[in-house]
């Protein structure tokens, strides 16, 4: 089956669940005649016919055309399994930001990245990326007054 | 003539000449980097105006945008690789004559007409948004609310190759935008007993995830882009018997970009081919087309530096965005809680003064940044890709958290970037889902607003002059379009059956 196939298949269970969800919306007294539930419940249905068109456009398309039909496309899936790795650098930061604090957290992100995405870690990377993360520092939290998580740092030297 | 003298008041009270050239400096290095289309540029810098003036963050995006669309051609024309789609039509011509060893003098054409295109299109901005923005001022819930659906309409034309999956990505962004406190009664939907998405998702966060950080994520599976093996490049501006010549291109590339930039979805890409075949057809100099022709140069970025201004006519006047970019400098105007059109001219006209303020500024601080900025273009161009990403992940990261100091949007645009990744691998279209998230709360809450008036009577849209005409207004366009669909399959089709 082609993505549109299961671009539907995934479309009508999302419909689904959100159906439910703006079903469970609770009733105000305040209510209009329409209610917090009633655009959502048609976006719901509206979303699952859409779905629904695709999925049976999709096996329309592979009853005419054979089994040889379907294309990659765009993307295809190295760009899924190296978007897997950024997606795992960027948890990576937002988990480690408040405890590590954001310079060294930030020194990390780029040099994971720059590793991840085929660069030599060096002398000359490191160097970069805490320059890097100290120049980012030096703008938000000095130049914009717009601060950054310091971490545990403060804690542990307060002791 | 009297406006004059508070513009030029305003030149040296706002900060709207540093917000300019940084715009279009940003922009160039932006638009010069392959993958990196104006609309990433723009939402990279959406973080940092939110401390800003507001005139001053307004101005800087948008001239981002005007930087951008000169910045695209640059790699085009040195390493046959354009830096924004609508650079794509600028190659052709740009790189044979870079080939000719006219690098410099292309750019110089390219830089040129950027910016004639640029005051053409500012010229008919000024003129045609203040109309459309004084018929708007005797607008109601209903007249609103139709608006709203015109906005929405606008789909049909943005779909790409699948309206449905057009249509599934407006529905997602009307799902996204009903996240949070309902209108009209106060009750949480869809919050999950979270306190932060009370107030909803904030478009900024939408935009930066799908636009930014899931071109990061398909970036990191692309290949290296291709580097110049020039380090160091001067722009020649065209003589005199050249600026003749390019006279005709130059006026096409103009009436061509008003038009394209008018009509939402349309956009720079489209008007640029469109303005090149256009040049061609009207060129006394055919032969040349293709092989090295400055009027194959001319035309396309003519048009796409028109664009950049005439692409805002609907979304100032009516509050529509037509583009990606226009989504993103709308995004940039609910950061400070400046709503685009009819009231934005009542309440705020002095944003929208130092705006056109601002786009003039920026269209001659092309000329100055463009040329500056070469030889950092160029160095931009051919540091290593992985640098490049880093240094983005790094600014979108520590941006997003600047926002509001909240973690949860760093995970909210994550998730938005997964999203964007998603699409992408299905192929469904942004700018609807931009159009939904943005628009969603517009067309419910005055649904509602206008029921509840009308004692629940639907009649009350049809009544009310505006919205009917509105609404027959987006009915005629979504027929058009449909209509313009259907012969466009039936030309893919027909040769096969002859």
């Amino acid at each position: 089956m082609n993505k549109d196939f299961y671009l539907g298949v995934i479309g009508l269970a999302f419909a689904g669940a959100y159906y439910a969800m703006a079903e469970a919306i609770p009733r105000s007294m305040l209510a209009d005649n329409v209610g917090a539930h009633g655009l959502p419940r048609v976006y719901a249905a509206v979303f699952a016919v859409l779905s629904l068109i695709l999925v049976m456009r999709a096996v329309l398309l592979r009853l005419r055309a054979g089994a040889g039909a379907d294309g990659e496309g765009e993307i295809t899936r190295i760009h899924l399994t190296r978007a897997a790795g950024m997606l795992g650098i960027g948890i990576f930061y937002i988990v480690a930001l408040p405890w590590i604090g954001y310079i060294p957290a930030l020194a990390v992100l780029t040099a994971a990245t720059v590793h991840y995405q085929g660069g030599r870690i060096t002398r000359r990377t490191i160097g970069l990326t805490i320059g890097g993360a100290v120049i980012l520092w030096l703008i938000f939290v000095v130049v914009l007054d717009i601060p950054q998580p310091a971490g545990l740092w403060p804690e542990i030297f307060a002791r | 003539m009297e406006f004059l003298l508070p513009a030029f008041k305003m030149l040296f009270t706002t900060p709207i000449v540093p917000a300019a050239f940084a715009g279009v400096a940003w922009g160039i290095l932006g638009g010069a980097l392959p993958g990196i289309s104006p609309s990433i540029t723009m939402a990279l810098l959406l973080p940092f105006t939110y401390s800003m003036d507001s005139t001053a963050a307004v101005v800087l995006l948008a001239s981002t945008y005007v930087g951008a669309e000169y910045g695209g051609s640059i790699p085009a024309i040195l390493i046959r690789t354009p830096g924004t789609n609508a650079a794509a039509a600028t190659l052709i011509d740009g790189y044979a004559m870079k080939e000719q060893g006219k690098a410099g003098e292309a750019l110089g054409i390219s830089l040129y007409c950027g910016v004639v295109g640029g005051l053409v299109g500012l010229v008919v901005l000024v003129l045609m948004t203040e109309w459309l923005s004084s018929v708007a001022l005797a607008f109601k819930p209903t007249s609103y609310f139709a608006l709203g659906i015109l906005g929405l309409s606008v789909i049909a034309s943005l779909s790409g190759d699948s309206l449905v999956k057009g249509l599934l990505a407006g529905v997602f962004g009307l799902m996204i935008a009903s996240i949070g406190t309902d209108p009209v009664s106060g009750v949480n939907r869809f919050t999950f007993d979270s306190s932060e998405l009370l107030s909803g998702i904030p478009p900024i966060l939408v935009m930066v995830g799908i636009y930014a950080i899931s071109e990061l994520f398909i970036q990191s599976g692309a290949k290296q882009w291709d580097q110049t093996t020039q380090k160091d490049l001067r722009i020649k501006f065209p003589s005199l018997a050249m600026w003749k010549r390019l006279a005709l291109p130059q006026t096409i590339g103009s009436l061509v970009g008003i038009v394209e930039g008018i009509t939402p979805g349309a956009g720079g890409t489209v008007s640029s081919f469109l303005a090149y075949n256009e040049a061609r057809r009207w060129s006394r100099h055919k032969e040349e087309f293709g092989k090295g022709s400055p009027e194959g140069v001319a035309a396309p970025e003519a048009a796409n530096n028109t664009v950049a201004c005439t692409a805002l006519i609907p979304m100032l006047g009516l509050g529509i965005p037509g583009s990606n970019s226009a989504a993103i400098l709308l995004g940039g105007f609910m950061i400070h809680d400046l709503i685009p059109g009819p009231m934005l001219f009542s309440k705020h006209a002095h944003i929208v003064d130092g705006l056109y303020l601002g786009l003039l500024v920026a269209t001659f601080a092309m000329v100055i940044v463009g040329y500056l900025f070469m030889t950092p273009a160029i160095w931009m161009v051919n540091r290593p890709k992985p640098y490049l990403m880093a240094f983005i992940f790094a600014l979108v990261m520590s941006g997003i958290f600047a926002v509001e100091n909240s973690l949860f949007h760093l995970w909210i645009v994550l998730g938005f970037g997964v999203v964007g990744f998603a699409m992408r691998w299905f192929n469904v279209p942004f700018l609807p889902m931009v159009l939904g998230a943005i628009l969603g709360f517009m067309v419910e809450s005055n649904y509602r607003r206008s029921l509840v008036l009308s004692g629940g009577d639907h009649m009350t849209f049809i009544d009310d002059r505006i919205s009917a005409g509105l609404l027959a207004f987006s009915g005629l366009f979504v027929l058009g379009a449909l209509v313009r669909r259907g012969i466009d399959e039936w030309r893919r089709l027909s040769p096969r059956e002859g």
